[in-house]
């Protein structure tokens, strides 16, 4: 064995590949290991487990208080992804086509609910839904998290749009098609995955959601995440760990739906070619 | 409606920061089945017209008449214009023959006429069988050709096409620019077409506008343009061209005496030339040039040395410091079997005549 | 035929009359283009915008005193203090109190009050009940009648404490979210030291922020790297373990943390067995836990944009650096690394904001010591209900917000990177 430069560089290239699969093994391991015990026949929370069980799906799934949250937020959710939907894509349909001095700004004004911290613009919604009334209400909850969803759907639809070859709205109109037609036999097919990926953006943005609902949903309108914060501090059953389990399933298979769009929107984006 | 004026521009403007024009008063007009193309440098002005004819930018002054009647308030939908893109611009989540159907379909025309119709305009653009592929799994010159089918299908009352080869190799742009050429006149369409490239222009157009800096600086038939320039740009623009500078000393009925700036007198044409004393470029075509050859009475004679000779198949061109001081000076001699050529550095006296030496404007 | 032969020469147009055209031509399209964006910015503007202007209101709203009482606002406005007021501010008072109790609304001035000044609260009462039950006051007998129910109306003091509440903004909440307060003489001094609690959570909130911020820094370059120059089936092998964690929602991670981290959880039980540790070690509760879970959390924020950077640098770049003879660290540090730079930028500005507002895990995973700002806002706006601290605090975050965001900008040009 020589110890020359190669030598050297094999072994820094090993390290630094064993040290990324650590990292890896840190990021997944926490979310997989919650899954097993979920079965566990007995409320204990380690390995081995003494046996195999599905009480605490059974549970789970008969529990009154967990039924009414999986209602309220599946309702809100799919409320929340159609209001941001259709404001979303409007307003980066706009934003696309014309450049003006505060462009900046209204891009900043649309997407800062991501940086502001939910704590804070829950505290301000609580005080502005108290005077509206609608505070306490499915209602409240729907135009709030509508607000948290709005800017994933503007981002994903105007990085669509920054893709779209303009000389595709002219060749419509230069055959004849009126801008209406134009919109809905040109635009709207090609960004709909971009639409639809926003969309599930939206939904997620609103279904993971527990800050602002633990400040304005009260007690008839929990979300699962609002049921779920309760059972953490308060009773810590397993019966937590079968609900993290269905959460981590049904966000894999978001995920799934929001990747296979990605690749369409790539794919749509190839077919650009000279 | 009068066919001469089928197409009329009416000191058309284009600006789009409201400080600089990029389109300025612009007024020309074409015949109803002219071949006419926009030719110039990038910047000059030359798509923006074309998408001001087709209603994707607004003019911010004057108008464009089509078959008589002002553009301004039509939006680009209604005015019935066929147009092949750059990019071609094929809808990528429909069809071959979904795409060509489409202005058919918008005109709600019946299904069975449409099928004709798109079928016969496959088999002029030659992609009769390729109906269903989508325009991902076509060729560039196939892509092309849908383009073609597809600005075609629906009669438009004009054809426009902006820099629709651009994106083909040399040899597919060479047969592309002879099918378009050939369809155009069997089938009588007007055509206005913008490119870059002076061969292709010269090979397709009836007419050329040359552009630049926003302003046609001649609008003529390819061989007017190549023999009698109107100003330096276009000598420049259109073909090889010798350049020299000097300034106007004579005014002789027909002819000028020009005084070069190294020395030395040239006898030429006063094209664009002002008053005796007035600055001038001649203009002079390599191959209107001989080396020692005849002198006849008017011709112009000067000296030079021989700095390169370039051997280019079918010609030599040789490139001559000339005694006023210019080094770039071209000759283009037709090569011929067993032909003797002066060696680098030999002294020869370059000879044309006043004709072929054109005094244009100083640019 | 009509040939425009160049003529040459500067067109004369003023530029004024031009942009009036351009601006003829343009307004079409950007009315459309408004009128498609308005539904967004206006539903942003009354459930964003307006929320978040009421909190920055609410944290110098002191309207109590100057509503309830607003005739002894207005009349004590004159008064120089020192010695006591006169007749007029008195009469003002009675007047205010004989209104304001049967309106009901004696107990926000009372509460603001004591708050400036202990005992006030059982004064303001007192007294407007037994004013309320007189009849109408002479003219001019206002001072005495006072005087006569409470001595105290007599010390110049409790007059300073109204003049300094009857203004209806007030510094004080934002003060005292930094540990200052205003003293009876108006001056700003610190709070009295069994008070001082937000200075050293400000210290922790940015430090915590900064910790966690290094260690996904430290974690998720070298996994953007990977991942960025591995063959692709690897690569979405790599970008799926990233992606997953990702796309579960913080509550699910932080439960799972809470799971394996307890005394008698998964990783105490292997560490055990694995010979780490003798006997169970605290892993939960503590700053330790907080660490773990929140860099497992923010993790994802710091890879992806770094990645995206990392995919667009063409390997040209540093094959060109090692042809002319930089050694593969030197290529790394002067080339690659400056080519990420808004990668990092990025990464670190969502990592440290988003950090710095976090609630939810430290509130389940921390100790009472590893609590951030948050948990305080969190406390007075669910809990005690002091809308004024709520809020204070809540400006204070956000301007801590807006400042890191300017300054990453400055330091790493973000904008110039496309948010992904």
């Amino acid at each position: 064995m020589v110890f020359d430069f190669f030598f050297f560089e094999r072994l820094w290239t090993i390290t630094r590949r064993g040290y990324v699969v650590l990292v890896l093994f840190f990021l997944i391991v926490p979310i997989i290991a919650v899954v097993p015990l979920s079965f566990n026949a007995e409320p204990f929370f380690t390995y081995p487990m003494p046996g195999l069980s599905l009480q605490w799906y059974t549970e789970l799934f008969s529990s009154d208080s967990w039924q009414r949250a999986i209602r309220v937020s599946f309702t809100v959710g799919l409320a929340v992804t159609v209001l941001a939907t259709f404001l979303g894509t409007f307003a980066a349909l706009g934003l696309t086509m014309v450049n003006f001095r505060l462009k900046a700004l209204v891009i900043g004004l649309l997407v800062s609910p991501i940086m502001v911290p939910h704590l804070i613009t829950g505290v301000g919604m609580f005080f502005l839904y108290a005077w509206a009334g609608v505070i306490y209400t499915i209602w409240g909850l729907i135009l709030a998290h509508t607000v948290l969803a709005l800017p994933f759907v503007i981002l994903t639809v105007t990085a669509t749009l920054a893709n779209f070859n303009v000389n595709l709205i002219r060749a419509g109109a230069n055959l004849g098609a009126n801008p209406m037609r134009v919109f809905f036999r040109i635009i709207l097919p090609l960004i709909l995955p971009g639409v639809l990926a926003g969309a599930v953006l939206a939904f997620v943005a609103s279904f993971d959601e527990l800050i602002i609902a633990i400040l304005i949903s009260g007690a008839d309108y929990k979300t699962i995440p609002r049921q779920m914060w309760s059972g953490v501090r308060e009773e810590f059953s397993p019966v937590i760990t079968a609900a993290a389990t269905v959460l981590i399933g049904f966000s894999i298979l978001v995920m799934g739906c929001a990747e296979a769009l990605r690749r369409r929107i790539t794919r749509l984006r190839g077919a650009r070619q000279f | 409606m009068n066919d001469q004026e089928f197409v009329r521009f009416v000191e058309v403007q284009k600006t789009f920061d409201g400080e600089t024009l990029v389109v300025k008063d612009l007024s020309f007009s074409m015949r109803k089945g002219e071949f006419l193309t926009l030719l110039g440098p990038s910047g000059s002005g030359k798509t923006t017209t074309l998408l001001m004819l087709a209603g994707f930018e607004r003019p911010t002054g004057g108008d464009i008449h089509l078959d008589g009647q002002p553009l301004s308030r039509v939006p680009s939908h209604k005015r019935d214009l066929g147009m092949v893109f750059q990019d071609y611009a094929l809808f990528p989540h429909m069809n071959v023959f979904e795409n060509v159907a489409f202005p058919l379909g918008i005109r709600k025309l019946p299904k069975t006429e449409i099928g004709t119709k798109v079928a016969s305009v496959l088999e002029i653009v030659k992609l009769a069988g390729f109906e269903d592929r989508r325009p991902n799994q076509l060729s560039g010159g196939q892509q092309q050709r849908v383009a073609l089918a597809r600005a075609l299908v629906f009669g438009p009352r004009l054809v426009l096409m902006d820099e629709p080869l651009g994106a083909l190799d040399k040899q597919l742009r060479e047969q592309m620019q002879l099918e378009i050429k050939h369809i155009q006149e069997d089938l009588g369409i007007t055509v206005v077409y913008v490119t870059h490239d002076q061969q292709e222009a010269l090979t397709m157009s009836d007419r050329i506008a040359v552009f630049n800096e926003g302003r046609v600086y001649q609008l003529d038939t390819p061989d007017e343009l190549y023999e009698n320039p109107r100003n330096s740009f276009v000598a420049q623009f259109i073909g090889e061209n010798n350049r020299l500078s000097g300034a106007v000393s004579g005014l002789t009925g027909e002819l000028c005496e020009v005084e070069l700036d190294g020395g030395g007198r040239v006898k030429a044409l006063p094209v664009n030339v002002g008053e005796v004393g007035s600055r001038t470029q001649l203009s002079v075509r390599p191959e209107r040039v001989a080396i020692d050859g005849d002198v006849r009475e008017d011709a112009n004679r000067l000296d030079a040395r021989i700095e390169e000779l370039i051997y280019q198949g079918d010609t030599t061109r040789v490139r001559l410091r000339l005694a006023c001081g210019v080094d770039d000076f071209v000759v283009k001699l037709t090569n011929t079997r067993r032909q003797e050529l002066h060696p680098v550095g030999a002294p020869v006296s370059v000879v044309f005549s006043a004709e072929d030496c054109r005094a244009l404007d100083e640019p | 035929m009509n040939d425009a032969i160049a003529q040459g020469g500067p067109t004369g147009f003023e530029t004024t009359y031009l942009k009036r055209q351009l601006k003829r031509v343009e307004r079409e399209k950007k009315l459309v283009a408004f009128g498609l964006m308005l539904p967004a910015l206006l539903y942003m503007v009354a459930n964003f915008v307006v929320p978040v202007g009421v909190i920055l209101f609410k944290s110098v709203d002191d309207r109590g005193v100057s509503t309830v009482l607003h005739r002894t606002s207005a009349a004590i406005a004159d008064w120089a203090g020192g010695e006591l007021p006169d007749e007029s501010v008195y009469a003002a008072l009675v007047a205010d109190l004989k209104k304001s109790e049967p309106a009901r609304t004696t107990h926000i001035a009372a509460k603001r009050l004591n708050s400036a000044k202990t005992g006030y609260q059982a004064l303001l009462k007192q007294t407007a009940r037994r004013v309320s039950k007189m009849d109408a006051i002479a003219p001019g007998a206002a001072k005495e009648t006072l005087l006569g129910i409470d001595k105290r109306w007599a010390d110049s003091a409790y007059w300073a404490t109204i003049k300094r509440t009857a203004n209806p903004v007030t510094p004080v909440y934002l003060l005292s979210a930094v540990d200052l307060t205003l003293n009876e003489g108006g001056d700003i001094v610190r709070s009295p030291e069994y008070m001082r609690v937000y200075n050293k959570v400000w210290v922790r909130t940015f430090w915590m922020s900064t910790i966690i911020t290094l260690l996904c820094l430290a974690m998720g370059y070298p996994v953007a790297y990977e991942m960025a120059h591995a063959r692709p089936r690897v690569a979405n092998v790599m970008i799926v373990l990233v992606l997953v964690p990702f796309w579960t929602s913080l509550l699910v991670r932080t439960t799972a943390w809470v799971v394996l981290l307890q005394n008698e959880g998964v990783l105490n039980d292997f560490g055990l067995w694995a010979g780490w540790w003798a006997e169970r070690v605290q892993l939960i509760h503590n700053r330790f836990g907080v660490y773990v879970a929140m860099s497992h959390i923010l993790l994802p924020f710091m890879v992806l944009p770094l990645y995206a950077i990392m995919r667009r640098i063409p390997p040209d770049y540093m094959r060109a650096a090692k042809s002319l003879g930089a050694n593969p660290l030197a290529a790394f540090l002067k080339v690659y690394v400056p080519l990420t730079r808004h990668g990092v930028g990025a990464g670190a500005l969502f990592v440290f904001i988003l950090a710095a507002g976090f609630y939810v895990t430290p509130e389940l995973v921390g100790g009472s010591r590893d609590q951030m700002i948050s948990y305080f806002i969190a406390f007075y706006a669910d809990e005690t209900l002091n809308w004024g601290a709520a809020a204070a605090l809540s400006a204070l975050l956000l301007l801590l917000t807006a400042a890191m965001f300017f300054l990453m900008n400055v330091l790493f040009g973000i904008n110039k990177m496309k948010m992904q």
